[in-house]
């Protein structure tokens, strides 16, 4: 059987001094660590100077003697070696005097560099105010170049627009007249009157609801008289709907356009006069315009997308009558994703409306929105969606 | 700023309370390697014995072998136990008798072992509820202090007030550093003491059941 010895004291004893000098050594270690981070702080600073100012006056040509052998050395070090011993004895013989000396070198040094430092700053600040006015002047040039390629860039736009309405009035004249040959068959008054309306609603260009008016009582009167057309008419009207919406749309943005345009040659004539500080207003007013547009055409992107998306995920009931619609309401998270889509007007169609909502579902995380800005993405978190048997194509 | 300059800048009062916690620190520590060595080989040690005792060996044999000078853990329940029944034996009229001495024997031998077992024990326990309070004493007595001295000074900033706090401080931390070894230490060795005793019991029983065994067989004997 083995024996064994008894567990001593000596050990134990060793091994907790051992203990307690390892937490010693780590708690210096520390606070060393963070005391000379702190020695740069104000507080400290401030304390010493009260303590130099409170301590007797013979105190301190000893605490300046180190220091006053330590810096004629580096002005000496330019002398020949033997001068710069010599020195050095004296310095340490005649401690009290060379500290004395030291000090008024050290002061006269200090008034050296109190200029020198003054004339840098000068220097320093003429650099800077040559700086500031050749920046000036860029600023101004680049201004200038900048408006007029932008006056350059909005006249080619506005030639644009102006071209893209001329084909759209010849667009819309062409359908007018297709109507209008379309309605002579049914009954010539029907057609003489919408043809007049037609006319007068092309002359005028910017009555968009005359002319729905004038093709809804085309349309009435169509259907009234002619049931046969009655979907040829619906389809025209479906088709003229879509007209009106991309005329709107266009007008809109021909207004839009021209306000800027007026604004951009106001702002280019200010600029010309002005200095560079109007400069940066007028950029910066230009620039919340160009803002507030590129945000209107994202938000029409993204509608644009969503309808694109559920159309694609709508499959339709077969026979279904032709007139029916549903509203969907949606709503999304920050994020795009679905929250939650219920019918807000019933079609009366069961199945159309689960249609509709399974569309939805099924075309769910619109991810897009969290890529419109945030004014819009609030906009729309919640909207309406219409589902129209005859959009789709 | 080190911890042994805010040391020498402390008050007397707060000097004495830091000694009083280094010490009870050192101490602390020192009790805690030795119960733990201690009590590791007192393991060990039962191990060793449990195995000795269940291989078979005479009970007689084993008797002689054990050390005459005072033995520990299990080979004391034994020795001592043992001794008693031997002693009995040829006085005692009935064997109930032979085996409540025994009993007796082994459950005064069993509690000499608990209290080696436990001894110091009770020091870390001290420590680990007093250090703090200790050095909270500390801390507010030089927070008096300071308090004291800022009443003579015109203008209270915080550069005079915060080296004097800390140096307060310094005494709470020293208490805790004391206190949170000594309570985690003394909670793991009286778990290890608790274990090592229910065994020992176990052992002390079983040899009594043996030895109650071995009384049947002769008394059956002697009736036949």
């Amino acid at each position: 059987m083995k024996r064994y010895s008894r567990v001593g004291y000596t050990l134990p004893v060793i091994l907790a001094v051992l203990v307690h000098a390892g937490a010693l050594v780590l708690t210096m270690l520390n606070l060393s660590f963070s005391s000379s981070e702190k020695t740069s702080s104000a507080v400290v600073h401030a304390r010493l100077v009260k303590l130099e100012t409170t301590t007797d006056q013979a105190q301190q040509p000893q605490e300046s003697a180190p220091s006053a052998s330590s810096t004629p050395e580096p002005e000496e070090e330019s002398t020949p070696a033997a001068e710069e011993t010599a020195s050095s004895r004296e310095s340490e013989e005649q401690s009290d005097e060379q500290a004395r000396q030291s000090q008024q070198e050290a002061r006269a040094r200090a008034e050296q560099a109190q200029q020198l430092a003054r004339q840098q700053q000068q220097e320093a600040r003429q650099r800077q105010q040559a700086e500031a006015q050749r920046e000036q002047e860029q600023a101004a040039r680049e201004k200038a170049a900048q408006q007029a390629r932008e006056k350059a860039q909005a006249e080619q736009k506005a030639a644009a627009e102006a071209k893209r309405q001329a084909e759209q009035e010849a667009k819309e004249k062409a359908a007018a007249k297709a109507k209008r040959q379309a309605e002579q068959e049914a009954k010539e008054k029907a057609a003489a009157e919408a043809k007049r309306q037609a006319e007068q609603e092309a002359k005028e260009k910017a009555a968009a609801e005359a002319k729905r008016q004038a093709e809804q009582e085309a349309k009435e009167k169509a259907a009234a008289e002619a049931k046969r057309q009655a979907e040829q008419e619906a389809k025209e009207k479906a088709a003229a709907e879509a007209k009106r919406q991309a005329e709107q749309e266009a007008k809109e943005k021909a207004a839009a356009e021209a306000k800027r345009q007026a604004e951009q040659k106001r702002m280019a004539q200010a600029a010309a006069e002005a200095s560079g500080d109007l400069g940066s207003e007028i950029s910066s007013e230009q620039q919340s315009i160009a803002n507030a547009r590129q945000a209107r055409e994202a938000a029409n992107g993204f509608m644009n997308l969503v309808r694109r998306y559920v159309e694609q995920n709508w499959s339709q009931p077969p026979n279904i009558s032709s007139g029916v619609q549903a509203t969907i309401r949606i709503r999304l998270l920050p994020t795009g994703e679905l929250v939650d889509a219920r019918v807000l007007e019933g079609s009366g169609n069961a199945s159309f409306d689960r249609s509709a909502l399974q569309a939805v579902r099924k075309a769910a995380p619109f991810t897009e929105l969290s890529k419109l800005p945030s004014a819009q993405q609030r906009q729309f978190r919640e909207f309406n969606l219409r589902f129209n048997p005859e959009d789709v194509r | 700023m080190s911890i042994i300059s805010l040391f020498w800048q402390s008050s007397v009062v707060v000097k004495i309370v830091m000694l009083i916690l280094l010490a009870a620190s050192i101490v602390s520590w020192v009790v805690i390697f030795q119960r733990g060595m201690s009590l590791r080989r007192d393991r060990r040690e039962l191990e060793d014995f449990e195995d000795h005792f269940w291989s078979g060996v005479d009970l007689n044999e084993l008797y002689r072998e054990l050390p005459s000078t005072q033995p520990t853990g299990a080979a004391h329940v034994f020795r001592s136990g043992f001794r008693e029944f031997n002693r009995l034996l040829p006085k005692a009229r009935s064997n109930d008798a032979v085996l409540d001495g025994v009993q007796r024997a082994m459950r005064v031998a069993l509690s000499r072992e608990e209290s080696r077992l436990g001894r110091h024990l009770a020091i870390l326990a001290t420590i680990s509820s007093s250090a703090v309070y200790v050095g909270l004493f500390g801390t507010v007595w030089g927070i008096m202090g300071t308090f004291q001295s800022l009443g003579s000074v015109q203008q209270v900033t915080l550069g005079v007030i915060a080296p004097s706090i800390a140096e307060a401080l310094v005494a709470t931390a020293m208490g805790l550093f004391a206190a949170i070894p000594a309570v985690i230490a003394y909670n793991r060795l009286v778990s290890r003491v608790d274990e090592l005793m229910g065994r020992l019991e176990n052992f002390a029983e079983e040899f009594h059941s043996i030895l109650h065994r071995n009384l049947q067989g002769r008394a059956s004997e002697e009736a036949a």
